[in-house]
């Protein structure tokens, strides 16, 4: 059961790689970036001091880290790795070989911005990167979901019905280098939670088959069609996974939505990650002022929740999108999300996209209450 | 030394290649595909990056090779041969992790990797195909391609020598490195077995000599004779390196000696890839001579 006594005071990396330790991962493969460092530093110690069985290749570039991983899923290992920013970058043609291939690996994503000018310092460029690489995306606000969210992306990665690779995105330094309150579990927990992996396919000369060779377009077109319904099913996956969670922890995170306050407001806030953390306060202090707001924490960017969304926006007023990052020559990639959303389900509902915190900005409540203030005013832009 | 009656006896059990291998006529590689999974009984997982071996397999389901392969992007084979190897050592297989990687994807695009695989001495072998260039996407020029080789992207002849990656193999102290030519199977299938059990736990390389009937314009009769005259002509030496020290390979041993060779012009003018000009015979036959001065070194 639970170790309800044991709290411990972990940076959010600390928390990703004790959750990776828990969830038995056999093949480690990875390659240093900031901030994401310290994940690979706790792992690389966790094997070579035997607490962990598994194998951990330092490799060369993070193109090969990714590669590491995929050889490993392939051969029916649990795998996992980390990274960052331009890290992630350079091993984007592997993400999506591991995407478009079915391999459920798990990667800890440090967010960071994209260079140049160098910054070290965190917004979303680099998780939106991978958007339609066939990765299921997460993002935790805090510490503790960190943690709960590397186990629980194990388990849906490695469900059946949907068996695709996951990232779990934190907040550079807001998170990763921040100490907070994390409780753990003990192994028997996340053993009965979390199963040995159960591979859908793996290389075996038994079997002689190859894969992801010559692929006639018919064939391709099944191929990405699985995946389409994959991700539909895995919207399910998440939500029970999430409701499994909540059972054995009583920590109940809201699946692929989470709200804080109302779910009926004059204005409802739309974030990821901790700005979505940083937005409850702000819903407080605006509540303080006789305004009424809620927050919509987006916990799934990928599956993206387009029916619950909609459904939920009928309640609002207005939305605003707060996002740490932008398309340019459009909008930012949240506001666009929560728009095809609405149409999509012909929901007239107006959304306001308010971007901040580029680059490690940082985004205080008081600022996002100000923003707020302007949303509840606004009477026709939209 | 096996014969070529046992040779052909002992790949009875083990068929490496199947109904369905889309490889052109008189194709080298895929000959050398043949004997060297042969050679390891198929009990291998092969890793093949973007190379003429992605496409021969096959379309779809139909597929030409008889053991699992990963197919993988050009850069990334030997780190995910990496990847394969721990499992299966966790796991405590005996199966043998290939990568089996054209001279494009091993001397250029996958070099970073199969550096970093061979410095962490990954429990892999790693089987080189050379066919001196892009033969898949048309002949263009590759870092493997000899000085003076006319490619689609070289037109009138390239202007640099090969990058011998077999000599930086042997410079990262890889335990094993051999190089072999598809024109002499009972050599490749010794290499090979020699390289499972022998060397096994460790990195291994070995690169084999594969003339390509298209990008070379050479007939597909003539196609095991340019293999030869590599050979004879001293511009293939075929040898082993064991911990940095190098052994000639019986059929090479003799090619030490300038006076033995064949004139280089035989090798040159069965091909489309060199002129005759006296400039071009000359770069090839110094660069002849300074592999062997290199090798001597290392005897």
């Amino acid at each position: 059961m639970l170790d309800m006594g044991k709290v411990e005071i972990w940076t959010g990396n600390q928390a990703i790689a004790e959750a990776a330790i828990r969830s038995r991962p056999e093949v480690i493969a990875a390659y240093p970036i900031t901030p994401s460092t310290p994940i690979i530093e706790t792992l690389s110690k966790a094997v070579e001091t035997g607490r962990l069985r598994a194998e951990f290749i330092a490799v060369e570039s993070e193109h090969s880290a990714m590669a590491g991983v995929i050889g490993g899923a392939t051969a029916g290992a649990r795998v996992f790795t980390a990274t960052s920013s331009q890290g992630l970058l350079y091993m984007m043609e592997m993400i999506y070989w591991a995407g478009y291939g079915r391999l459920p690996i798990v990667i800890g994503l440090v967010n960071r911005a994209l260079a140049p000018g160098w910054s070290i310092w965190v917004d979303h460029q680099d998780a939106y990167s991978m958007r339609d690489a066939g990765w299921m995306q997460f993002f935790a606000k805090n510490n503790q979901e960190a943690y709960d969210l590397i186990i629980q992306a194990f388990k849906i990665a490695e469900n059946h019905d949907v068996y695709m690779p996951a990232a779990v995105n934190i907040d550079g330094f807001v998170l990763s280098h921040v100490a907070g309150q994390v409780m753990p579990l003990d192994q028997k927990t996340v053993d009965d939670f979390l199963p040995p992996l159960n591979p859908l396919f793996k290389l075996d000369p038994k079997n002689p088959v190859s894969f992801g060779s010559l692929t006639l377009p018919d064939d391709y077109r099944l191929l990405r069609q699985d995946l389409l319904d994959s991700m539909e099913r895995a919207k399910t996956v998440i939500e029970n996974v999430s409701k499994e969670w909540a059972e054995i922890t009583e920590r109940d995170w809201g699946g692929l939505v989470e709200i804080y306050g109302s779910e009926t407001a004059d204005v409802g806030i739309v974030a990821l990650g901790t700005i979505a953390e940083e937005a409850e306060e702000a819903v407080d202090l605006l509540k303080s002022q006789g305004l009424d707001a809620s927050v919509i924490r987006i916990r799934s960017f990928r599956p993206f929740p387009t029916e619950k969304i909609a459904k939920l926006a009928r309640n609002y007023g207005k939305l605003m999108v707060i996002d740490r990052g932008f398309s340019f020559g459009s909008s930012s990639p949240l506001a666009m999300e929560v728009r095809n959303a609405l149409y999509k389900n012909q929901v007239k509902v107006p959304v306001y996209s308010r971007p901040m915190g580029y680059g490690g900005t940082d985004v205080t409540y008081q600022e996002i209450a100000e923003v707020a203030q302007e949303v509840f005013k606004e009477e026709e832009e939209w | 030394m096996v014969n070529s009656k046992q040779l052909v006896k002992l790949e009875m059990g083990a068929k490496a290649i199947e109904k369905g291998n889309l490889a052109c006529p008189g194709c080298q590689l895929n000959l050398a595909f043949k004997h060297s999974l042969s050679a390891l009984k198929n009990n291998a997982i092969v890793v093949v990056p973007a190379c003429c071996t992605s496409v021969i397999q096959g379309a779809g389901q139909g597929y030409g090779m008889h053991v699992p392969i990963f197919n993988t992007a050009f850069a990334s084979a030997p780190s995910v041969a990496s990847g394969i190897a721990r499992k299966l050592k966790l796991d405590g297989s005996d199966t043998t992790v290939v990568v089996w990687a054209g001279d494009g994807g091993t001397a250029d695009i996958g070099f970073a990797s199969l550096s970093g695989a061979a410095e962490r001495n990954e429990n892999i072998l790693y089987i080189m195909y050379d066919n001196q260039g892009y033969q898949n996407t048309g002949n263009q020029k590759s870092g493997a391609t000899p000085k003076g080789a006319k490619t689609s992207t070289t037109p009138y002849g390239k202007s640099n020598r090969r990058k011998d990656i077999a000599r930086i193999m042997i410079a990262q102290e890889v335990p094993y490195v051999a190089t072999a030519n598809a024109a002499y199977p009972e050599d490749l299938y010794e290499k090979i077995t020699r390289a499972a059990n022998e060397f096994k736990g460790n990195f291994r390389f070995i690169q084999i000599f594969s003339p390509c009937p298209p990008g070379w314009t050479v007939d597909t009769r003539d196609i095991v004779e340019v293999g030869k005259l590599a050979n004879s002509t001293g511009f293939w030496p075929m040898y082993e390196a064991v911990n940095g020290k190098v052994i000639l390979s019986k059929r090479s041993a003799r090619f030490m000696d300038p006076e033995k060779r064949t004139p280089v012009e035989e090798f040159l003018k069965i091909q489309g890839r060199f002129t005759d000009d006296p400039q071009v015979i000359k770069a090839v036959e110094d660069e002849i001579n300074d592999i062997w001065e290199w090798l001597k070194k290392f005897m």
